[in-house]
Parts: structure tokens; sequence; C-alpha cells
């Protein structure tokens, strides 16, 4: 509780203080687990108290001391926490692309991923709610499992300055080691351009099972919105360069319009057929209004 | 079809078409740039090309029009030519009349100059011969001006532009027009080889294509075949006035009295008034208005006269001097408008008689109004030194009697008695008794002189040359030659004045002033002054190695030299004006070139000639280009292509 203000020096690189100020008062909501738990045991949880043992861990510094075990202090000298499996615990997943084709864009779509995690993981510590952070391009390349808390504010920031766009995207791998590694209930929050090559069907329909909620966030740079390409042009695909020649025309930016909304339209079906929600961002967007205003619109937030 | 120049073509197209297609093998040089994905774009490119209909097509569709565009510049290149005539190739010769009639400003630029255009026209419609031609032959042309002579400016050739070159150098002339000489050039080509070394040139006659108003002197003595020529009448208008007739001279009794006499014709319908000057050395003396009846018109050209009137003005000029009458109206033909004449300065004679003393002969000549009657011994005359004698020039006529010199300086003779040696005449033996027989009255020797009675006791036999001009005859031999030889005259009488009868005849006496009146009116002069177009300036006595100025009517310059004999010899008198010819260290010589050609300066352009068999009626269509150059046409459709071209690649990207 005493740890905040080293957080936000940290964090401040990606979230700015009236930003955060304004995240305080927020919270990742469920639906899974209003609609299928009582709702009396989702407000249990804020008293920080529950009867179902599940494990214990090792205290870091920021922990409610309050759930240290005592006994086991006393009989190892070590202090541990112990860990209650709660119904109303909330896990947040946050899966975040950095495959290299995240760095294109201007602005570039890999910050607005970070601050849209950043955002994202901090409500979610702050309100003691069970985070897990996965970068992933052609599989998991980092992650931050199963933190709770705001002393993990700064391991959460680091985590997300540090990770540079790289590599090709591998969608359906990360999905499996995510949902093999995934415990307990709450929200899946994906964040991409979803410009999969190989699809991302299959992957999202593994993330959809269990109880999770799913959130789908894709992340679009404006030039990908609107390409501002005149002449005869040989495009080179950042990941796998590949390459497409092409000589724009009026008739050629149409058909491509034309496909990126067609695009976009299928996974914004797929995820509506399937209880998911899916949410369309432009990296040039704020992403203040998207978290205080759209997230809380499609009730991630509250 | 002709093709102009195939191989420029074929070159042409040799490197451009393997260009082109190579261009369309080459890929375009794109730019790069780097995208997040090209998912999207494959998918719009496969879009694009397959809701493209036609693609492939319209890609080769392209490449069709370009390969069309180019091929018509190619065939542009290759310069061809449509021909609406047929049949093998045929031989022109092209005859432009540029006698003084055709100086005629009735049509723009002048009727010489409209000639050489419908003549260039003319060559021009010619066929060429070429490697790609579908025909074997050529048609060949050659160009002859003809005014009095003929020139021939090109032969027999295909080359068209040597035929064009050739019409250019045509140059305007104020001579007459006589065509006579021309056919008769144009036939001793057409028969002989030409250039080109064609089998065809003796097989078959030559076309006669003449250019000209039809106002030729000589149509009755050119006979040609009705089909042989064809005349393009050149001209539109009949009025004209013209000044056909001039004179001046000086009043006898006196020398400083001049009259001058000039006639003027009209050959409008209407009658014309008309200011006449007279003006000396370029300064206007006198001014007359004068009225020139209109002119009998005549339905068949036989009797056709033009209006006339004279004029003439008095003068009072003691020096030599140039005169020009001249009329002041426009009309078209401007070399008619003036006539000029040489005023010789007047003068009296000096006189060197080599005699051993004849008193007959001294008293006659002293009768005549002498400036000096030098008598002088033949001794006295061999001593003389030739070349001081010539340069001192201190006498005008020389009358040798009895006396045969060594040497001749240049001057006149009058020579009585045996003829001197080295003139080509030849007297080999003395002759008796003899009479005349025959004389030239007309002549201006022997004017108001009755030679009847003359009797010689004795007589030199006179074997003249050729060219010698025999005056009078007695019996056997000639009387009275005149001959000249290396400049100089010599007036022959082959008799001893004091061996005949003469000097009791009131002849002798007129003899003597008419001999000494024609031999000292060639003095100084080396020849006349007033002269007809084409008459050539000639000049006697020119000392060796001295250059002379000949300065044109229009101020332009030509340097003479003299030839063997010094004598001077300038035919190129073309042009009507007043030449100058200058020599150092001696007064400039003025030469009056006239056409005083009532015909000439009848300019009403004929419809027909009336050849000595044949009557040639003029064309009645204006002459037309029968080769059509195809290459705008062609150029024109490569435009249109590359537009369309243009207009389908932009169609391709829009849909």
């Amino acid at each position: 509780m005493t740890t905040t203000k080293p957080t936000a020096r940290k964090l401040t690189d990606l979230l700015d203080p009236q930003f955060m100020a304004r995240l305080d008062a927020l919270d990742v909501l469920s639906r899974k687990i209003l609609l299928g738990k009582m709702q009396g045991e989702r407000r249990s949880k804020r008293r920080g108290q529950s009867v179902e043992f599940a494990d214990h861990r090792a205290y870091v510094a920021g922990d409610d001391l309050r759930f240290v075990d005592w006994n086991i202090y006393g009989r190892l000298d070590q202090l541990f926490l112990k860990l209650f499996l709660e119904e109303q615990d909330l896990t947040v997943h946050v899966l975040a692309d950095m495959s290299a084709s995240m760095g294109i864009g201007q602005p570039s779509k890999d910050l607005f991923v970070k601050r849209l995690t950043a955002a994202l993981g901090y409500i979610s510590l702050v309100n003691n709610n069970r985070l897990t952070v996965t970068l992933f391009a052609d599989g998991v390349r980092t992650r931050l499992a199963n933190v709770r808390g705001r002393s993990y504010l700064p391991q959460m920031a680091e985590m997300l300055l540090t990770t540079e766009c790289d590599g090709l995207s591998d969608f359906e791998k990360t999905c499996q080691d995510v949902t093999a590694a995934r415990i307990g209930s709450g929200v899946t929050i994906v964040i991409s351009d979803f410009l999969f090559k190989q699809g991302y069907e299959s992957a999202l329909r593994r993330l959809l099972g269990g109880r999770y909620d799913l959130y789908v966030i894709q992340v679009l740079s404006p030039q990908e919105i609107a390409p501002e390409l005149a002449g005869d042009l040989k495009l080179l695909d950042t990941e796998d360069a590949d390459m497409a020649e092409i000589t724009v025309s009026t008739a050629l930016l149409k058909y491509y319009q034309r496909n990126l909304a067609a695009y976009c339209n299928e996974l914004s079906e797929f995820c509506t057929q399937r209880g998911a929600v899916y949410v369309r961002a432009n990296s040039a967007d704020s992403i203040e209004s998207l978290v205080l205003n759209y997230l809380r619109r499609v009730q991630l937030l509250r | 079809m002709e093709w102009l120049t195939p191989l420029m073509g074929l070159y042409a197209a040799a490197v451009a078409l393997p260009l082109l297609l190579l261009l369309y093998f080459l890929k375009l040089k794109r730019q790069e740039v780097v995208v997040s994905s090209t998912l999207l774009w494959k998918r719009a490119v496969q879009d694009l090309q397959v809701n493209a209909p036609f693609q492939r097509l319209r890609r080769n569709l392209l490449l069709l029009l370009q390969l069309l565009a180019l091929a018509a510049v190619l065939i542009a290149l290759a310069g061809p030519v449509l021909a609406w005539k047929g049949g093998p190739g045929q031989r022109y010769v092209v005859l432009i009349d540029r006698s003084a009639s055709m100086n005629a400003t009735d049509i723009a630029p002048s009727r010489l100059g409209a000639a050489k255009e419908q003549a260039k026209a003319f060559v021009a419609s010619l066929r060429s011969g070429s490697a790609l031609s579908l025909r074997e032959g050529s048609d060949l042309a050659m160009v002859i001006a003809f005014d009095e002579h003929a020139k021939v400016m090109c032969s027999f050739t295909s080359d068209r532009r040597q035929l064009l070159a050739a019409l250019d150098a045509i140059e305007p002339g104020d001579d007459q027009s006589r065509l006579a000489e021309a056919v008769t050039v144009a036939r001793a080509f057409a028969q002989s080889p030409g250039v080109e070394g064609n089998i065809r040139s003796a097989e078959e006659p030559a076309r006669l294509v003449l250019f000209s108003d039809g106002r030729i002197q000589d149509p009755e003595t050119v006979v040609v075949a009705a089909d042989e020529i064809v005349f393009h009448r050149i001209g539109a208008a009949q009025d004209n006035v013209a000044i056909t007739a001039m004179n001046a001279r000086r009043s006898y009794e006196q020398p400083e009295q001049v009259e001058i006499f000039a006639a003027l014709a009209n050959y409008g319908a209407e009658p014309v008034t008309r200011d006449v000057h007279l003006a000396v050395d370029s300064n206007v003396c006198a001014v007359r208005s004068v009225t020139v009846p209109a002119c009998t018109p005549d339905a068949n050209n036989v009797s056709f006269k033009p209006g006339q009137t004279a004029v003439s003005f008095s003068l009072t000029h003691g020096r030599a001097g140039v005169l020009e009458v001249r009329q002041l109206g426009s009309d078209p033909l401007p070399g008619d408008d003036a006539a000029w004449s040489i005023l010789a300065p007047p003068k009296r004679l000096s006189v060197l008689l080599v005699t051993k003393g004849n008193p007959v002969l001294e008293s006659a000549l002293a009768a005549c109004p002498l400036a000096r009657l030098d008598p002088c011994s033949p001794a006295g005359f061999e001593a003389l030194d030739p070349a001081v004698f010539a340069v001192q020039q201190r006498y005008d006529v020389v009358v040798l009697d009895n006396h045969v010199p060594a040497r001749l300086p240049p001057c006149r003779y009058l020579v009585f008695g045996a003829p001197p040696n080295g003139i080509d005449v030849n007297s080999p033996r003395e002759l008796e008794n003899q009479v005349i027989v025959d004389w030239r009255a007309q002549h201006p020797v022997l004017q108001y002189v009755n030679l009847t009675n003359l009797f010689a006791a004795k007589s030199r036999r006179l074997e003249l040359p050729r060219d010698a001009e025999v005056l009078a005859e007695f019996n056997e031999s000639p009387a009275l030659a005149l001959l000249r030889r290396q400049g100089n005259t010599y007036l022959l009488a082959g008799f001893d004045v004091l061996q005949s009868n003469w000097p009791f005849e009131p002849g002798f006496i007129l003899f003597c002033y008419n001999a000494l009146s024609f031999l000292g009116a060639q003095v100084g002069t080396g020849g006349r002054h007033d002269l007809a177009v084409g008459e050539p300036i000639t000049l006697e006595n020119v000392p060796a190695e001295t250059v002379l100025t000949l300065v044109r009517p229009d101020a332009s310059r030509e340097e003479l030299s003299p030839g063997p004999g010094g004598s001077v010899r300038f035919p190129g008198t073309q042009r009507v004006g007043v030449y100058a010819v200058q020599m150092p260290q001696q007064p400039q010589r003025w030469y009056a070139v006239n056409l005083l050609d009532a015909d000439e300066s009848r300019i009403e352009p004929r419809d027909e000639i009336q050849f000595s068999s044949v009557t040639v009626a003029a064309e009645d269509r204006v002459l037309q280009r029968a080769n059509v150059p195809l290459w705008p046409v062609l150029v024109l459709a490569a435009l249109v292509l590359v537009c369309l071209e243009w207009l389908a690649y932009n169609l391709r990207v829009r849909i």
C-alpha cells in the first residue's frame, strides 16, 4: 500500500499521472463471474477475506501482511503468503502482440498497445485482481504471470518498456501456451492488429473456452486504415519479407478499403457470434478516451 | 504508293521495334515501402485483377497500341506518297519563259516567279523511282530557261532536289522570247542518252511542258506534235504603257543642240495620259504629259495595233551624258517604262594624212569640218612609236595614200592604193581600166555618193577575207571594202585617187566626208553605246592586263579583263538599264541597254499558241500536285493511337 510512488515513477513513461488517477476509480468487470456466481461473493473479495485455501507463495514487498502465514513463519522463519481460491477472484489476462508488424505506423501501434496494456494492468493490479500479461510474437516472448497488487506495477512497466517489437507472429502457438497456463476465471484481453496470415480463428477459439470473457482489441495504424500511397510500389512485409507489387490507383485503394472493412467485419462477427467483444482502435486515437469511455461502454471496465 | 526514304524507315524500324519490345519486357523499377502486412494489399490486388475484365487482353492492348503508333511513325519516316498517276515513267522538258514580258507583275510576285512556282509543283508531282516502288520506272525531267537563247538549267534527271535547284537558279531577263532554239536543244537532249543512261532515252519523245505567257516571237518556226507540248499560261493583265523607240542626236550645225525622240505605245483598251520625263545624268530636265490612245483590238491576233504617240525633247547639252526617257505611270511591266541613250560629246576629228604629196586628197580632206589635218610623209609615219601613238590618241583617223606601213598603230584607217600588210588582204597584181559595176548606196560611207562614172586607170586587185564588207565593186575586183582587224577599222580603196577620175566627181568630197564621219563615229568608243538587250558590250584596244570594272544597272559589279588582241566583250546585258565600264586612268564609259520591243511590251497572255502545224491551247486547270504525301496522316494516326493508349492505361488503373 505504501509503494505507489516508485510505481508511478516508472509507469509514467507510459501513462501520465492524471490518467492514472482517473484509472484508480475503475475496475475490471467479468460478465462470466457476474452471471455465473453470486454477486455477494464478488463483493466479499473486496474485504480481502476468504475461506477456501488454495496455495502458498513467497512474500514480496508490498503484499498485504494480513495474509502472511505466521505459522509457517514460526516454523521455517520465512515469510509466505496464504493464497485463497476465491470464486470472486478475477483473473485478468492481457495478451499483447509484440511482433514486428506492430512496430509499423505513425503513431506506432506498439506504443499504443503498451500503453493500453499498462492501463489495463494498472487497473487490474490496483484492484487486486490476478493479472497475467503475456507479450507474444511467434510464441510467448515475456510473461508476467499471476501477479496481484500495486507492487507489481514497476515489474509490469519494466517488462513493457524493455520489450521491442520483433519477429514473426504465431498467434496459434501463443494461444496454445496461454490456455495451457491459464487458471481460474476472468477476462482475457487480446490486443493485436490481427493481421495474421495464418488466420486468427482457431487461436481465438482456444481462448474462448473456459471461464473467461474474451475481449478482442484490434489496433490499426492510420496508415493501415487509410493508406496514403501513390505510384508504382513494391510493398515489403516487415515480418516475413513477403513482397507485393502494386500500382496505386483509386481502384486499388478502393479495393483495399473494402478488404480492410471486410476483414474487420469478419473478426467482429467471429467475436460477436462467440460471445466475445470486439473493439477496433486507431493507434492515433487517445488511450484515455478508449479506456475511459469505450471500454466502459463495452463493460470491460466499470 | 511510293516511298521517298524507304531505307531511313527501315533503319529506324530496325532500332525502334526491338527497343519497344525490350522496354515492354523490362520491369518497372518500383519504390520499396515497408508495411505491417501485405495480407490486405495482396487481396486488394487480387480483387482488382479478378474484377477488371479482359485483364490480360488489356495489357496486350497497350502493347498493340504502342506498336501501332510506332509503326505509324516509322512508316511516316519512310516518306510514303500516294501517286495517283499510273503507267511507266515519262520524260519531261520543263520550258520556262524568262523573256521581258515575264517580268510583268500582274500576278505576284511576277510572271516568272509564278511560272517557277507552277513548275516546282509540276516537278514535285513527278514520280520518283525507288527500291520499294511498285513500278520500275520513274519520271525524268530537264529544265530549260529561254528568252532569245535557250539555257539548259538541268539535264534529264529524276532528282527532284536538283530540278528544284535548277528552277530556283533561273534569273529574269529582258530579252525577246524565242522558242525554236529551246525546242531544238530539248530534242537534242532527249535523243542523247541521259545522265541516268536509261534505255528509254531515245525510245519515246520527251513531253514539253511550257510555262509562258504565250508571247513568243517565233511560234510559226516551231514544229511540234499536238500531244507533245503542254502550255501553261501565266499572266492575267494586258494593260501596259511602253516606250518603244528612242533616239537622241546632235544637230549638225549646232553640235551642242540635242534632239530626243521617243515613241510611247499603249496596249490597254483605254486611252491613258502619262507624264514622260527626260533626265540627263539622272537630273530631270523636262516633263511632258502625253495622252496615248487606246489599242486597236483584234479578234484573231492579226491586226492588233497598240495606241502610239510620239514625244520629242530638245536640249542644249555640250557634254557627254546619259539620257533617260521615262513614263511615270505604273504598269505591270517596269522594264519598258524607260529608255536610255548615251550622248557622245560633240567632237571634231583629227586626221593624219600620210602621203608623198597628194593635193587632191589634201584639199578634199581640208574641206571636211575637221579639228586638225596633219600631213605627214611616209618616213615620218614610220618614225612614230606605235605605243606612244596608241596612248596619246592624237588622231582619230589615219589616211594612207599609197603607202604600205611596216607597223600599224591602233587607229582607224582610210587606205588608198595598196592595202597594208597583216590584215589578211592580198593584192597580187594590178588591174587596168576598171569601171564600177555595183555599190552599196545605203551604206553610210556611200550616202549620197554616185559612183556611176568612176573609172580607174590602174587599180590593185583586192583579195578580201570573208568577213570583209564590200562597198563597191569594179568589174574585176572589189573597189571599196570595209574590214575590221584587231580592233582597227580599215576602209580600203584599191586604187590611187590620182589614177582615177574620182577627184573630178562631186562624190569624192562626199565620200571623204562620209568616210571620215563613219570612221570617226567609232572614235574612242570601241563600239556602239546604245544596245538592245542581249547585245554584247565590246571594247577594243584595251591595253593588256588592264582590269575593267563593269557596273550593272542594279549596281552589282564584275571585273573584266581583255582577251588577246585587246578586245573586251561582255555578253551579259540581259537586263535593261545603263551599264558603266570603268577603266583605270580613263573616263567612265556608259552603255544603254534598251528593250524597245513592241512585241515584248505587249503582255496580254495568249490563250493559245499557233505553232507551224498545230495550235496548242493553254491548259485550263491549275497544275495540281499528283503526289499526296502521307506522312501528316500517319503522324496524326500515331498521335491518336498514343492518346488511345493513354486512355486505355487510365481506364485500367481506374477500374
